[in-house]
């Protein structure tokens, strides 16, 4: 059913493209926003707020046990170690947390309620984190859901939910894959992706090193 | 409660969706940033932590407008309506509409600026660039608003208690999910401090600063161990007027 959400009419489409459009101009004009406001934000999120820092964040802690320790343990003392560009503690991060994948243990990052994520870390939620059908089922049957995002978890393994329904913005530090042996910090910053700090996708091997 | 505070645990909804992209539109963006900047420019930033200089801030701009602005918009639909939308198909709705109901834009205008840009999907927007509204939208993505405050009172549960949750009437808006009322978990972590809520969700309790607690529960106490998967556990932040103690 979902799926239609992204199949509308173009005509539909359009008409969103004109009034949003339309009500940008309007807030120019009043003087509400400037004509860059917009564009700012939108920049805030290319260069600045993204999954690239998280990505750094988790090569970090698999190249170095002890900070995925601080990690886990004060997630915003542990990231302000890194050089990462300023902002790691503002908007939709004033208050992160990590949990880590390990054997035995799967987190699933989810927001019931809405679309609660970790901006700093991850940049803005993709659709599958705010779709209602993710929303209703990853706290009921996460093994399932799981599988439909080719997730497979074992029977015995703990399966950890967390629901993002106050101040925490929790992320997930995923397990390390094999042959990466000898990797830098940015060769193995290059393979995490957002899903797999969020618990809906595994970090694959290297394709090259795997073959 | 409404349909859009309970949906966890719903059943019979088919696949998840698998979509990895953020927009599927490029209008999407604008009406992302749209909203960004008038969290920038709430009003109610002048008492957050940090301060932020509203009063000197060069914008029309004189309301409060946070994430529960747009939350409780959405949770105010009628729940059918809520699932025929597109998220930001959802914001495009809940903010237009807020302009129009402060007076900010009429409905008219709105109605003759958009047949204009249907008619002209490129003409540009007007160019009226604003530097002290730039620096102060980059300086609210960089040092946020924090909820934290300092707590006068103790918290009233300890690591380890067995709560109950409750289930105040949820009104307008609500940060207890509807499938933990009247759940019983365990508080796993007592965070330090208090914290506020941008706004008051009146009967259902939170707005003033106080205790949030990380609580444990076991799927099987949800959903009964029938009716769900084995070895899973679920964490919920949830604020102190929510739990109870199990023997009150």
């Amino acid at each position: 059913m979902s799926s239609d959400l992204f199949k509308y009419t173009e005509e539909r489409e359009a008409a969103s493209a004109a009034k949003v459009r339309a009500l940008e101009a309007l807030l120019i004009q009043k003087g509400v926003i400037g004509s860059d406001s917009v564009d700012t934000v939108l920049e805030h999120f290319e260069l600045t707020a993204g999954p690239f820092n998280g990505a750094r964040v988790v090569a970090r802690a698999w190249v170095d046990p002890a900070f995925k320790e601080r990690l886990v343990a004060d997630t915003p003392k542990a990231i302000a170690e890194l050089a990462l560009p300023q902002g790691m503690a503002g908007a939709e991060g004033e208050h992160m947390a990590a949990v880590a994948n390990g054997p035995g243990v799967h987190n699933l990052i989810i927001c019931t309620l809405c679309s609660c994520y970790p901006w700093p870390v991850l940049g803005l939620p993709p659709y599958w984190y705010k779709d209602p059908v993710f929303r209703a089922r990853g706290v009921r049957e996460p093994r399932a859901v799981l599988r439909e995002f080719g997730v497979p978890v074992a029977e015995d393994t703990e399966v950890k939910v967390w629901d993002s329904s106050a101040q925490i913005r929790w992320f997930v530090v995923p397990e390390r894959p094999a042959h990466t042996d000898g990797f830098t910090e940015e060769q193995l910053a290059a393979l995490v992706t957002p899903e797999s700090m969020m618990g809906v996708a595994l970090v694959p091997p290297p394709v090259a090193a795997a073959a | 409660m409404k349909l859009q505070h309970a949906l966890g645990g719903l059943e019979n909804l088919g696949p998840v969706n698998v979509e990895t992209r953020v927009f599927v539109q490029e209008w999407e963006k604008r009406i992302f940033g749209i909203h960004t900047v008038m969290m920038a420019e709430s009003a109610h930033l002048a008492d957050a932590l940090p301060k932020y200089p509203m009063a000197t801030l060069p914008t029309a701009f004189k309301e409060n407008w946070t994430w529960a602005s747009l939350r409780t918009g959405a949770e105010g639909m009628q729940p059918f309506e809520y699932f025929k939308f597109r998220y930001y198909e959802k914001w495009l709705m809940g903010i237009s509409q807020f302009f129009v109901d402060q007076g900010y834009i009429s409905a008219d205008e709105l109605a003759q600026m958009s047949a204009y840009y249907r008619v002209q999907p490129d003409a540009p927007l007007p160019d009226r660039p604003n530097g002290p509204i730039k620096q102060q939208v980059v300086d609210y993505l960089l040092r946020g608003d924090s909820g934290l405050r300092p707590v006068p009172d103790a918290p009233r549960f300890s690591a380890g208690q067995t709560v109950m949750v409750g289930d105040p009437p949820a009104a307008d808006h609500t940060r207890l999910p509807g499938y933990l009322r009247n759940k019983t978990g365990t508080i796993s972590e007592v965070y330090p401090g208090a914290y506020n809520y941008f706004v008051s969700t009146g009967p259902d309790g939170i707005g003033e600063p106080m205790p949030v607690y990380r609580v444990a529960f076991e799927a099987t106490h949800i959903w009964g161990a029938d009716l769900c998967e084995p070895h899973t556990t679920i964490y919920a932040d949830l604020y102190e007027v929510y739990l109870q103690s199990p023997n009150a």
